[in-house]
């Protein structure tokens, strides 16, 4: 019902491109969120949405109804900035009424909206205090809370949790999660963190350089990238990268060679497979510290996480591929390792990035 | 800032005195400095002083071979005596309506000006500020001829309208202002216009009580600039219930010569008001002073 539609969305500034071509449909009450490196145009985009920025070329559709020319108030969403933008010299109960006075809401409708609102995001006791007097976790719920007593068909977030230490950030982020399942609205969120993206978001957006790489669900951004930007990008340590220096075929799967290392074969399809200039992906937790593993190299570092150890290792070639063993790894840097490849895991890249992937 | 602190040597000195104190317990260099400081302080004060004390001295007692530091008889006369034979009390109104008038209008007129040079997008805005930092460099008393012929025209002269119209210019006001509004954070300008705030709204709700610091540091040096102002009420005004309390002061001599004491008394009487608002908002009046020194500067 309040479906955001984007269709080949561009924007300049000046001469400066910053997006290209976005395009997407969003569903009513599904949690999207922007993820990508500084300056891919994240913010741009999410402006555009709320009539903050004009578009050079495309059209935004908002519930069935083209909005790209209205003024941000006509558009029915909220928006939390990521300084939070509260007026300083007004409460927060005036904070939150003000959006409502400017169109004239009865009195007693805006107190018992701001109440509400109040109640849900547990800062009713905080209502007659001014932002100064409120810490940054307060003043957080406060900037949403004014989003919500507005009844938007959308909240527009930007980077909206950047401002809090690392255990708030975690604890509002859960919250977040819970009033979106509550309330049910469209939720859009930047952010270029990609934990917050994988455990918030119904569907990530994610954005690099003037383009959408990928839309899909955080499993899919994380087992199936379709670029090979969106592989090293999400996932924590980043998905290993190791030159293909041959590929053939075994009953229509693909093996590959690389480092020199006995191949490797795979569940993605030989049909199709470019055979030069491949990059062979995988992430950690699919390349295990085995005695018996296939693959040879040497220690160069290792971590200890407590519960994992992960194990970069040279090859033969030079290339570093990260292994995982488990948390009281006896490997020390220097030391030859055997790593065992999952190969149902695997992925390749082309020169152009495009991935491959196992059938689904 | 620099313009504020070479005009008070004693900001320059005692500043420079408590630096150096923190480098070194005991330093001959700002004993000096605070000694000098303390000298000009009295060159500065001591006339004052010495009005004070002429004004409360009988007028027999004023002029004397010897310099008397006291009088020998305190007295209220000469005081009493510019209540008594000068329309002072009608001056005084007449100086609070034209002050408060030419503050109110310009803090007003100024305020909108700069929020739509500062945050208004519209064709000329450029031009329009140039014009407004040009009008700057001209001295008010360039076109007193012009003003008094225009308000001469308007039949003006010797009315309150005529007295304020003319002091209402203040380039300086709409620059502080602006650099103000410019200064706001643009977060807030957007989430007012998600919030559906007109311009009116957020200038009125937002910019303004931001600001209102500036507000009152800048109505108090108009008003201060507008209550001090000589040459044009003087011009502007002749019938002498009309007059304001400093062109008034300088009406209060009579056919038996000078009378320092009455004199002073009324020239005492005119600051008063003034001093006193100094006294009460020392604080903001210096801040509008480095306000309107950083645009200077
Ligand atoms: N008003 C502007 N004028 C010119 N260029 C701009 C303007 N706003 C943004 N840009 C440029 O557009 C690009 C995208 O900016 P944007 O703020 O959308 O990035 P972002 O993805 O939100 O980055 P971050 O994660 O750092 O917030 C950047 O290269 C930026 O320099
Ligand atoms: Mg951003």
């Amino acid at each position: 019902m309040s479906d955001i539609v984007l269709k080949e969305v561009s924007k300049s500034f000046g001469a400066v491109s910053v997006l290209d071509k976005v395009s997407m449909h969003i569903q009513s009450g599904e949690f999207i969120v922007f993820l990508g490196p500084s300056g891919c145009g994240k913010s741009t985009l999410l402006r555009m949405i709320a009539g903050l920025e004009d578009v050079t070329e495309g059209e935004i559709h908002l519930g069935g109804r083209r909005v790209d020319q209205l003024p941000p108030n006509e558009r029915g969403v909220a928006m939390v900035f990521q300084n939070y933008a509260l007026y300083p010299h007004m409460t927060v109960r005036d904070n939150m009424s003000f959006g409502l006075q400017n169109v004239g809401t009865p009195k007693p409708e805006i107190i018992r909206r701001v109440d509400d609102a109040a109640r849900m995001l547990e800062i009713t006791q905080l209502l007659e205090r001014k932002p100064a007097q409120l810490s940054g976790g307060q003043r957080q719920r406060v900037a949403i809370g004014r989003a919500i007593v507005r009844d938007p068909k959308a909240f527009l977030l930007d980077e909206p949790l950047s401002n809090l230490d690392a255990g708030l950030r975690v604890r509002t982020r859960l919250e977040l999660a819970q009033l979106h399942n509550r309330i049910r609205a469209t939720m859009i969120f930047v952010t270029h963190d990609q934990t917050e993206a994988m455990t918030l978001a119904t569907r990530i957006v994610v954005m690099n350089n003037r383009r959408i790489e990928q839309i899909g669900t955080p499993m899919e951004i994380y087992s199936r990238p379709a670029t090979r930007f969106v592989a090293g990008f999400v996932g924590s340590p980043a998905m290993s990268f190791l030159p293909v220096t041959a590929v053939s075929d075994v009953g229509g799967k693909a093996a590959f060679s690389f480092a020199g290392q006995t191949p490797v074969t795979t569940s993605v399809p030989f049909a199709g497979l470019p055979t030069s200039s491949l990059t062979f992906g995988i992430r950690a937790e699919a390349a295990l510290v085995d005695p018996n593993g296939a693959i040879e190299g040497v220690a160069d570092v290792v971590e200890r996480l407590g519960e994992r150890s992960l194990i970069y290792t040279r090859l033969a070639d030079g290339s570093t591929l990260v292994a995982e063993d488990n948390g009281v790894s006896t490997v020390q840097a220097g030391d030859p390792v055997r790593i065992a490849i999952d190969g149902n895991a695997a992925m390749v890249f082309d020169d152009a990035g495009k991935a491959y992937h196992a059938a689904a | 800032m620099s313009v504020a602190d070479s005009r008070n040597p004693a900001v320059d000195a005692s500043g420079t005195a408590t630096a150096q104190r923190k480098l070194r317990a005991f330093d001959i260099g700002g004993l000096i400095l605070t000694l000098i400081t303390l000298v000009f302080a009295i060159i500065w004060a001591f006339p004052i002083y010495w009005g004070v004390i002429t004004s409360l001295k009988p007028e027999s007692q004023v002029i004397s071979k010897t310099v008397e530091l006291l009088p020998r008889t305190w007295t209220f006369d000469a005081y009493w005596e510019v209540f008594a034979n000068t329309m002072i009390g009608r001056w005084y109104v007449n100086s609070l309506v034209t002050s408060l008038g030419v503050t109110a209008i310009t803090l007003v007129t100024s305020a909108l000006t700069a929020y739509a040079l500062s945050q208004l997008r519209f064709p000329g805005r450029t031009v329009l500020w140039y014009l407004i930092l040009a009008s700057f460099m001209v001295p008010l008393t360039a076109l007193i001829v012009n003003h008094f012929i225009l308000m001469a025209q308007l039949s003006l002269i010797n009315t309150w309208m005529g007295v304020i119209l003319p002091q209402l210019i203040h380039p300086v006001v709409i620059i502080v202002y602006k650099n103000f509004f410019d200064s706001v954070p643009k977060e807030y300008r957007e989430a007012a216009k998600m919030d559906s705030a007109s311009e009116w709204r957020i200038f009125s709700r937002i910019y303004l009580p931001m600001n209102w610091g500036v507000t009152t540091a800048l109505a108090i040096v108009t008003f201060i600039g507008a209550w001090n102002a000589f040459l044009w009420p003087f011009l502007a005004v002749s019938k002498p219930d009309m007059m304001n309390v400093a062109v008034g002061i300088t009406q209060v001599n009579d056919a038996f010569g000078v009378h320092y004491a009455r004199d002073l008394a009324a020239a005492i009487l005119a600051a008063l008001l003034v001093a006193l608002l100094y006294l009460v908002f020392q604080r903001r009046v210096t801040q509008a002073i480095m306000l309107s020194a950083g645009v200077k500067g």
